[in-house]
C-alpha cells in the first residue's frame, strides 16, 4: 500500500508541477470559451463601414418604402413587431444572443442610394453599378423589377454573397416594403394589420417550472459533453505516455523488481486521475467564484448550474477516465514507441468521438431509445449519460444502472489490463500482436 | 581444501535460523559436492528452474546456489538466458517449473525489498531530478524519510554525484546515469545485490570506482550476483561462477577450482642458464615461445614444483615462473565445444 502511494505521489507531483499543467489550467477555460463564443461574436459583428447599397426601382413607387425599411435596422425575425425588441439578458455569453446583438449593429449601417434608370436600358445601369462595385464604391445593389408587386421577385447583387446577414436582411426589408405597398393598394389600413398580426409572446418553461433559456442550456449541455470528452482524452493520453515512457526507458524492469504490476498500474491511473481532478477542481472553483462575483451586481450573468451537476460531472468523469485510461495503459504496454501507441490508440479515441457525436442527437431527444442504449454502453456513457442528465434528467434507476455497468466494466478492464500490462511491459523490441496478448491473458 | 569465507560472517539475515536447517538437508541430499557443503548458508537456491517464452526456451533446468558474502558471476554470451534467470530471481517473472528460494524462503514479493537490482537495460525518469528519483526508488523499497535522505546524500557523495542532485536525468552523461542507477540498487541496503552488466558504458576511472564499490559491498557482507558477458571482468571479481549457454548451465563452481581443473599443467617461464634442462621427455611434453615467455607444457602428472627445483639446481636465473591457468574465456569455449 505504501508503495502504491509512492507511485501515486510521484505521478501526481511530477505532473502538477509541469508548466503544461499550469498553462492548461489557466488557458483551458479561455480556450473553451473561445471555441463557443468567439465564432458567434465574429459572425455577429460586422466590421468596416456601413454597407452601401444602390436600389434600382423600376416600379417607380417602391424606393421610399424599401429605403425606409433598409435603414430601419429591423432584423428579419422582428418583421412584424414595430416596437423595440426586449433587451436580451445583459452580457450573456450565449452566442445566439450575441448574434442578435450583432444584428442590432445593422441599424443605421446601411447607406441606401436611389438609382433611377431614367430611360436607360437596365443592362446599362447594371454595368455602371457593377463597375462601381468593382471599384469598391458600392457593396451591392438591388433591382426592383416593374412587376415586383405582382410577381414578388427582386434581385440582389452583392460583392460578398456569403454574407448571410445582409442577404436575409435585404430580403426581409423588401418583403416588408412590398407587403406595406400591397396593403395600401388593397386599401387596407396598414397600422391595423400590423397590430392584428403582432406575434404572441410564447413563454417557454422547463419541467421544473423555471423559465428555460433554450440556447443557454444547449450550450451548457454541449459544453459539458465537450469538457468531459476533452479531459478524458487528454488525461487518457497522459496515461498512455507515462506507460510508454516506462516501457521505452526500461524503468518497468526496476519497478517490477520492487512492486507488483497491479498496484503499479493502478497507482499510475490514480495519480493521473488526481491531476485531472485537481484541474477540474480549480476550474469549478474559479467558475463558482466568478459566478458569485457576477451575481453580486456585475453585468455578466453566467448560466446557473445546479450543485448536483458538479457531482454528476465528477462521477461520470471518473467513470470515463478509468475506462479509457485503463485501455490506454494496455495499449501503452503493448507497443514500443509513442508513434505505435498513437496508432493503436486510434480506435479508442474514435469510441470517445462517437460518444460525443451521439450526444448531438441525444440533446434533441434525450428520452429516445437511442439515447437510452447509448447511455448504457459504458464506452459512451460518460458523455451520453451526462448529456442526458443535463438536458432532461432521466429516472434515477437509469443513472445508477449506467454507473453500475461502468463500474463493472472498469473492474473487468483493470483485471484484464493488469495481466497484459505485466507481460507487455517486459516485452521489448516489437509490438505485441492480438493473439500474443490473448495468450498472455490466458497464461497469467 | 580450505575455504576463504568465514562461516560466521555477519550477513544481514533477518530470520535465518529456522529455514537454514531445512536448507542444509536439501543440500546434503541434492548436492554431494563436499566443497560446496563447507560453505553453508546459500543465499539463493535455484532448483531445476525452467522458463520458456512461447516455443523459445530461455532457461532450461537450471540449478545453482549462491553463497552468502561472495561475488557470484553469472556468465555467458548475450542471449544465453542470464537476464531471464535474474528476472526470476528478483520475482519479475515466475519460472514455468522449478523453485527459487531466497534467504531460505520461497521467493515472494515480500523478499523483493531485500534485493537490489541493477538491470542491464538502464531506466531512469528523464525529466525527474536525481534526488527525487532516488527518493522514489527508495520508497518503492520501503525506505523513506530522513533515513532515505541521509543515504541518498551519502551515496551521491561517494560516487561523485552530489552536485548533480538537483539536476534532471537528461542533463547527466551516460556514465553518471549508470552510477545513479547503481545507487537505486543499493540505497535500501539489500542483502543481495544483483548487477546486470554493471560496467557497460563506464570510462576506466568509473570502472575502477564501480569495482571498488562492489568489493566494498562484498566486504560489508552482501551477496553479489554479477551478470556479464565480459569474462575478464568476472575473472577479476568473482569468487564463484556459473556459466550458461543457450539456456543451459555449462559449468559452475568456485572460480579458483574451475581454473585449476582446466589447467593444462603449463608454466610460463623467463629464465637464463640451465641449458638443456627442458629436454626431459619425462617432465616436459612441449615447449613453445610466446614473446619473452617460454611456455612449458608438462607431461600429465608431472609437478611444476619439480621443474622449479631443477631450474634452481641448475643455477638458472629465474625471472618469471608462473602457472598458466586458462582464462574463463578459454574454459567457456572449451566447454561449449565439448557440449556441441
Amino acid at each position: 500500500m505504501r508503495k502504491f502511494l509512492a507511485v501515486v505521489k510521484r505521478e501526481y507531483i511530477q505532473r502538477v508541477r509541469t508548466k503544461f499543467f499550469v498553462v492548461a489550467t489557466v488557458l483551458g477555460p479561455l480556450i473553451m470559451a473561445g471555441f463557443t463564443v468567439v465564432p458567434a461574436l465574429m459572425l455577429g459583428y460586422k466590421s468596416g463601414g456601413p454597407t452601401r447599397l444602390a436600389v434600382v426601382d423600376q416600379t417607380g413607387k417602391m424606393y421610399e418604402r424599401v429605403a425606409k425599411e433598409l435603414t430601419s435596422g429591423k432584423k428579419p425575425s422582428e418583421e412584424i413587431e414595430d416596437e423595440e425588441p426586449t433587451q436580451p439578458p445583459t452580457g450573456s455569453n450565449n452566442p445566439k444572443e450575441q448574434v442578435d446583438k450583432g444584428g442590432k449593429l445593422f441599424r443605421g449601417s446601411y447607406l441606401v442610394e436611389d438609382v433611377r434608370p431614367n430611360g436607360r436600358p437596365i443592362e446599362d445601369v447594371r454595368r455602371t453599378l457593377e463597375a462601381r462595385i468593382q471599384n469598391h464604391e458600392l457593396d451591392g445593389y438591388v433591382v426592383l423589377p416593374a412587376d415586383l408587386l405582382k410577381e414578388g421577385k427582386a434581385e440582389f447583387r452583392a460583392r460578398n454573397t456569403a454574407d448571410l446577414f445582409t442577404d436575409s436582411y435585404v430580403a426581409s426589408a423588401i418583403s416588408r416594403a412590398v407587403r406595406g405597398q400591397r396593403l395600401v393598394d388593397a386599401r387596407i389600413d396598414e397600422k391595423s394589420v400590423e397590430s392584428a398580426s403582432r406575434p404572441i409572446d410564447l413563454k417557454t418553461t422547463g419541467a421544473e417550472g423555471k423559465e428555460s433559456k433554450g440556447e443557454v442550456s444547449f450550450y451548457l449541455v454541449f459544453g459539458v459533453g465537450f469538457l468531459i470528452y476533452m479531459t478524458v482524452l487528454l488525461y487518457g493520453q497522459f496515461v498512455l505516455g507515462a506507460v510508454i515512457e516506462e516501457k521505452e526507458t526500461r524503468i518497468a524492469e526496476i519497478l517490477f523488481s520492487s512492486i507488483r504490476a497491479f498496484p503499479l498500474m493502478l497507482g499510475k491511473l490514480v495519480g493521473v486521475c488526481l491531476v485531472a481532478l485537481t484541474q477540474l477542481g480549480i476550474w469549478a472553483s474559479a467558475f463558482l467564484i466568478f459566478s458569485a462575483w457576477a451575481a453580486a451586481g456585475s453585468r455578466i450573468a453566467l448560466p446557473h448550474i445546479p450543485a448536483m451537476m458538479f457531482v454528476y460531472f465528477a462521477v461520470f468523469f471518473l467513470m470515463g477516465f478509468f475506462i479509457y485510461a485503463t485501455v490506454y495503459a494496455v495499449v501503452g504496454s503493448m507497443v514500443t514507441t509513442t508513434q505505435e501507441g498513437g496508432q493503436l490508440a486510434l480506435p479508442v479515441v474514435l469510441m470517445l468521438v462517437a460518444g460525443l457525436y451521439l450526444s448531438f442527437n441525444i440533446i434533441r431527444s434525450p428520452n429516445s431509445s437511442l439515447a437510452f442504449w447509448a447511455s448504457m454502453f459504458p464506452f459512451f456513457a460518460p458523455i451520453t449519460m451526462l448529456v442526458r442528465i443535463v438536458t432532461e434528467t432521466p429516472p434515477l434507476w437509469q443513472i445508477l444502472l449506467s454507473l453500475g455497468i461502468g463500474i463493472a466494466t472498469i473492474a473487468g478492464l483493470v483485471w484484464v489490463a493488469s495481466r497484459i500490462y505485466r507481460v507487455g511491459m517486459l516485452m521489448y523490441g516489437k509490438k505485441a500482436t492480438i493473439p500474443e496478448v490473448w495468450r498472455w491473458l490466458r497464461q497469467s | 581444501m580450505s575455504t576463504r569465507v568465514p562461516t560466521a560472517r555477519a550477513v544481514g539475515y533477518r530470520s535465518f535460523a529456522a529455514p537454514r536447517l531445512q536448507h542444509l538437508k536439501l543440500w546434503t541430499t541434492r548436492n554431494r559436492n563436499k566443497d560446496v557443503m563447507e560453505d553453508t548458508k546459500p543465499t539463493l537456491v535455484l532448483d531445476h528452474v525452467s522458463k520458456s517464452f512461447d516455443e523459445f526456451a530461455a532457461v532450461s533446468d537450471l540449478s545453482l546456489q549462491v553463497r552468502a558474502g561472495r561475488v557470484f558471476g553469472l556468465i555467458g554470451p548475450n542471449g544465453a538466458g542470464k537476464t531471464t534467470t535474474i528476472r526470476m530471481i528478483v520475482n519479475i517473472t515466475a519460472p514455468d517449473s522449478g523453485r527459487v528460494e531466497l534467504f531460505g524462503q520461497t521467493m515472494s514479493t515480500a523478499l523483493q525489498d531485500r534485493i537490489g537490482y541493477l538491470p542491464e537495460e538502464r531506466g531512469l525518469y528523464k525529466r525527474m531530478k536525481i534526488g527525487e528519483q532516488l527518493r522514489f526508488f527508495a520508497e518503492l523499497k520501503d525506505l523513506r524519510g530522513a533515513e532515505a535522505e541521509k543515504r541518498i546524500d551519502v551515496w551521491l557523495k561517494k560516487l561523485d554525484l552530489f552536485s548533480w542532485k538537483e539536476k534532471r536525468t537528461k542533463e547527466l552523461s551516460k556514465g553518471m546515469q549508470q552510477k545513479v542507477q547503481f545507487i537505486t540498487a543499493v540505497i535500501h541496503d539489500p542483502d543481495l545485490v544483483i548487477l546486470d552488466e554493471p560496467f557497460s558504458g563506464l570510462d576506466p576511472v568509473n570502472v575502477e570506482l564501480m569495482r571498488d564499490t562492489i568489493l566494498e559491498q562484498k566486504a560489508a557482507g552482501k551477496t553479489i550476483i554479477l551478470s556479464t558477458h565480459q569474462m575478464e571482468i568476472a575473472e577479476k571479481l568473482c569468487d564463484d561462477v556459473c556459466m550458461i549457454n543457450r539456456s543451459h548451465k555449462v559449468l559452475d563452481g568456485k572460480l579458483r577450482e574451475i581454473r585449476r581443473s582446466f589447467s593444462r599443467n603449463a608454466v610460463a617461464l623467463q629464465f637464463e642458464g640451465g641449458d638443456g634442462l627442458l629436454n626431459d621427455p619425462a617432465l616436459v611434453a612441449n615447449i613453445s615461445q610466446h614473446g619473452d615467455d617460454t611456455e612449458v607444457l608438462l607431461v600429465p602428472g608431472a609437478s611444476p614444483q619439480e621443474l622449479l627445483r631443477r631450474l634452481v639446481e641448475a643455477n638458472a636465473v629465474v625471472t618469471k615462473f608462473e602457472l598458466v591457468e586458462p582464462s574463463l574465456h578459454d574454459i567457456f569455449i572449451e566447454k561449449v565445444r565439448e557440449a556441441a
